[in-house]
């Protein structure tokens, strides 16, 4: 890989959704810093953080923009949909009414991304086992009645933390090897690295990665 | 962060925040270019205004490139934002050869890039029906013209992007296109003659329509460390979140509902910053964000509001919004907006406060919020967390909000159960309506078809097949009904007829008598009265027969039924003619007595057929058998009629009583063993 700063070969984009209180913000806290964010601030419109991970031996950068989850900035939330490769719907595992509110934030989702954007369900909060108040079983239904992927999460013990980022990126990565996600469409959610010098070496860089690629 | 601290201050070396600490209160001059040459000036540009800047940038440029050949040959090692920029732009310079192959192919690539942007981009499309729809009305020529400068403009800075040209660069080669198409408008021959308003309005739009196809690649470009600064801005404001309006020294109240909305309002204004592409789009969202923070105060105060209270409120407007990409988005309109837009007017006097505001909370520390280092410490490290009263008002809203969800679903439900309960009331009427109907037209087949209920009461001959005669009323049926039961009352015709053999005159007395008496019993039937009061009038009547008395009140009543009744009673006496020669004696007495002219002419209307039915009566039969005994008491009474009446009369009193219980059990119990009854009556005869 090329050095310097912009060491990577994609830009993916993600969003979080969810009702508010459900650990958004304390997800991407966790995920890009690797801490648990005591006292997390109400997020109001929307806020965003990003990390570079490594998928199948590319180097792909998250611009994760994490999303207010009041009703009153829905109109300004609703504007990040647009060009998200990956949308991260979270539910707090505790209460169940923002297990019930999934099927409206999955509407809004289906409706404002496009079709190839992947959807990841996270039950936050799974730390939390004697407060439950949604099964994993029923969540695991709706997510695989919807096609969605599917993880409990804690955003404070950092269990499938990770691994919710990771996943819907390796899920990207291969729509877009599979050629099932267009890159030069706008609003695909997926940038490839810009100023790779030499396209052809970028494309052998790339046949080399889907050979070595497990996945 | 010394560092930073240090350069920010030298930036505004001119400005109020250079000398002292970071204040709440601005002057206009502090606005303004330091340059004095009257625009306003921006942090990003210096404090410049944006032509004193760029030919600031252009002598630093200078010096610098001398510089950076120098440090080059010294170290390699850089590790600083500032000096990465530098080192960029130095092996742009000075790799350019190098790089010349590669940016040729991409030059080759390019027309095919251009127009696959083009028709890819739905932006294009859109703002393309925006153009027809404000400037349909220019002539071919002028769109022609107006789109060639759009394609060099785009050209030109794809070329530069590619080329990777530091940003500065490119915004000044932007700018330089901003003021050739201005020019350009001003004394081309296709532009001049249009009036300047829709000169002014072409320009805008010219702006608009390239940052918006270019947009990807001028915000928050790669070149350049923007997004870092956005990640500290933000983390910033969110660490600042514990920071009120009394802080502030600002006199918004969080508490009250209209203000906080409008505050809403205002924040929401400015979080729209982010969702725009055009940089005049944006600074269009600061500049409503401002008037509905001016509102803020309008209503806070009760009075129209001066600066110095503007941008308290706004740095609180700020911190609470907490804006995505906020230095991002200030920097792309600083270097991509028209300068003739940002260097005056409402919304460059706007631009130029948010600007302050961002630098205030990037520079502020306790003492510009007039509190106690320590204090501030333990806010910032986290050690000290309040609720601000805009936090719980946050809470609150949401609250607010499910409660308000919460109620409109309750409202649907309600709508939904009245809707039921109309659809069940309905129902419920259309039941009730078919009913009726159901009702209606049944008593109205009743009223037509009364009939249905009269054959059900004429099968009373024993013969089942009455029943299925149904409705008929005709005689004839009936008459062949009688026909068809004929045969088995056949032997009891035949008794009879041997019984009138011994008296030809009884005989012909009781054919006349018998037909009256088959007509009651279907009368009797038909009325559905229980043979006990058919009983009792045949034994009431028969007995006051024998007192002529009565007799002759029966005839003078209008009740036929009695005369009828009258053979009948003889027939009864009749019957018992097999078992004695009294019997016969007795019926010969009756002949006589009956009122019976009137009686003879009803019977003489029957049909000598019907007289058969008589025969059908073996019941009567029966009865006079079981009464064989009491018979014989009235036989042995029989002188009586030649005694004055009063005796007779006692006498039927108790004939009365006594007959009266036989004739009860005989009429239910005989009626099915009827036949067993006449064979004994046969064995008997």
């Amino acid at each position: 890989m090329s050095g310097g700063p912009y060491n990577y070969s994609y830009i993916f984009k993600y969003i979080i959704i969810g009702d508010m209180g459900v650990g958004k913000s304390c997800l991407l806290h966790q995920f890009t810093e690797k801490k648990f964010m005591a006292d997390c601030p109400h997020t109001i419109g929307v806020e965003f953080g990003t990390r570079i991970i490594d998928v199948c031996g590319q180097k792909i950068k998250l611009q994760i923009w994490d999303t207010a989850g009041q009703e009153r900035f829905r109109a300004v939330t609703r504007s990040y949909y647009r060009g998200a490769a990956g949308a991260l719907m979270v539910y707090d595992i505790t209460r169940r009414s923002t297990y019930n509110h999934l099927s409206s934030w999955l509407t809004d989702t289906r409706n404002l991304t496009n079709p190839s954007t992947v959807i990841f369900l996270i039950g936050n909060k799974c730390d939390l086992e004697a407060q439950r108040d949604v099964t994993y079983e029923e969540a695991s239904k709706f997510a695989e009645e919807n096609g969605l992927m599917f993880v409990e999460a804690s955003a404070k013990t950092g269990d499938n933390v990770e691994e919710a980022f990771l996943e819907t990126a390796k899920k990207i990565y291969q729509s877009i090897q599979d050629g099932r996600l267009d890159l030069n469409a706008a609003e695909s959610g997926v940038q490839h690295k810009p100023s790779t010098p030499g396209r052809n070496n970028l494309s052998s860089d790339n046949q080399g990665s889907k050979d070595n690629c497990s996945c | 962060m010394p560092m930073c601290v240090l350069n920010l201050q030298r930036s505004y070396k001119y400005m109020m925040y250079a000398t002292k600490q970071p204040s709440l209160r601005i002057n206009q001059a502090d606005l303004k270019c330091k340059n004095g040459c009257g625009f306003y000036g921006n942090a990003d540009w210096n404090g410049y205004c944006s032509k004193c800047y760029r030919d600031h940038l252009g002598f630093e440029k200078q010096k610098k490139q001398g510089q950076a050949q120098l440090e080059k040959q010294k170290s390699n090692a850089f590790t600083k934002f500032e000096e990465k920029k530098k080192h960029q732009s130095d092996k742009k310079s000075k790799f350019l050869p190098l790089f010349r192959k590669p940016s040729n192919l991409k030059e080759l690539e390019k027309p095919h890039r251009n127009s696959d942007l083009k028709h890819s981009n739905p932006d294009a499309d859109k703002l393309m029906a925006e153009f027809m729809l404000t400037f349909g009305q220019l002539s071919e020529s002028l769109r022609h013209d107006f789109f060639k400068y759009i394609q060099v403009f785009i050209k030109r800075i794809q070329t530069d992007i590619n080329m990777n040209k530091p940003i500065e660069d490119v915004t000044e080669v932007a700018q330089k296109y901003y003021n050739t198409f201005n020019n350009g408008l001003n004394t081309s021959s296709t532009f001049k003659d249009l009036p300047s308003d829709v000169r002014d309005q072409l320009l805008d739009f010219f702006e608009k329509y390239v940052m918006t196809i270019l947009f990807s690649s001028l915000f928050c470009p790669n070149s350049t460390n923007d997004e870092e600064k956005d990640l500290i801005i933000q983390e910033r404001i969110r660490k600042l979140s514990w920071v009120n309006a009394h802080h502030l020294d600002c006199c918004i109240s969080e508490t009250s509902i209209e203000v906080r909305d409008l505050v809403y309002t205002a924040i929401t204004d400015l979080l729209g910053m982010d969702s725009v592409k055009a940089p005049l789009d944006k600074l269009n969202c600061v500049v409503k964000c401002c008037r509905s923070v001016m509102e803020v105060l309008q209503h806070c105060q009760g009075g129209p509001a001066s600066a110095d209270e503007f941008l308290p409120a706004l740095i609180f407007v700020v911190l609470k919004a907490n804006p995505a990409r906020l230095k991002s988005n200030i920097l792309y309109v600083t270097r991509f907006c028209n300068d003739s837009r940002l260097m005056q007017g409402e919304a460059g006097y706007y631009f130029t406060n948010l600007c302050c505001a961002v630098s205030f909370i990037e520079n502020l520390t306790a003492k510009s919020l007039n509190m106690a280092e320590e204090e501030f410490d333990a806010y910032m490290s986290g050690q000290i967390t309040c609720v601000s009263a805009w936090e719980s008002a946050l809470v609150a809203c949401e609250g607010m909000h499910q409660l308000r969800e919460n109620l409109n679903i309750l409202k649907d439900l309600s709508q939904r159960t009245t809707i039921v309960q109309e659809g069940s009331k309905m129902l419920r009427e259309d039941i009730e309506k078919f009913k009726n109907e159901l009702n209606e037209t049944v008593s109205v087949v009743m009223e037509r078809t009364p009939l249905v209920i009269k054959p059900r009461k004429s099968p009373i001959s024993l013969n089942p097949h009455h029943e299925q005669s149904g409705g008929a009323t005709d005689v004839s049926l009936r008459k062949h009904d009688f026909d068809q039961s004929e045969p088995e009352n056949l032997n009891f015709y035949h008794q009879n007829l041997e019984i009138g053999h011994l008296n030809d005159y009884t005989k012909e007395n009781l054919q006349l008598d018998i037909t009256p008496c088959t007509l009651i019993a279907e009368n009797a039937s038909t009325i559905s009265v229980e043979p006990t009061p058919e009983d009792h009038s045949h034994n009431s009547f028969g007995l006051s027969k024998i007192n002529y008395d009565i007799d002759f009140s029966d005839f003078s009543g209008e009740n036929s039924m009695v005369e009828d009744l009258t053979p009948e009673r003889i027939s009864l006496n009749v019957t018992p003619d097999p078992f004695g020669p009294l019997g016969t004696s007795s019926a010969i007495f009756q002949e006589p007595l009956v009122p019976l002219n009137t009686s003879l002419n009803v019977q003489e209307k029957t049909d000598s057929a019907k007289s058969k039915q008589q025969y059908v009566l073996p019941l009567v039969e029966k009865l006079e058998t079981t009464l064989l005994d009491e018979d014989e008491t009235d036989i042995q009474n029989l002188p009586s009629p030649m005694k004055p009446m009063s005796s007779y009369s006692g006498f039927s009193k108790q004939g009365l009583q006594i007959p009266s219980i036989p004739c009860n059990t005989g009429d239910i119990s005989y009626l099915n063993a009827h036949s067993n009854a006449s064979t004994s009556s046969k064995d008997d005869s």
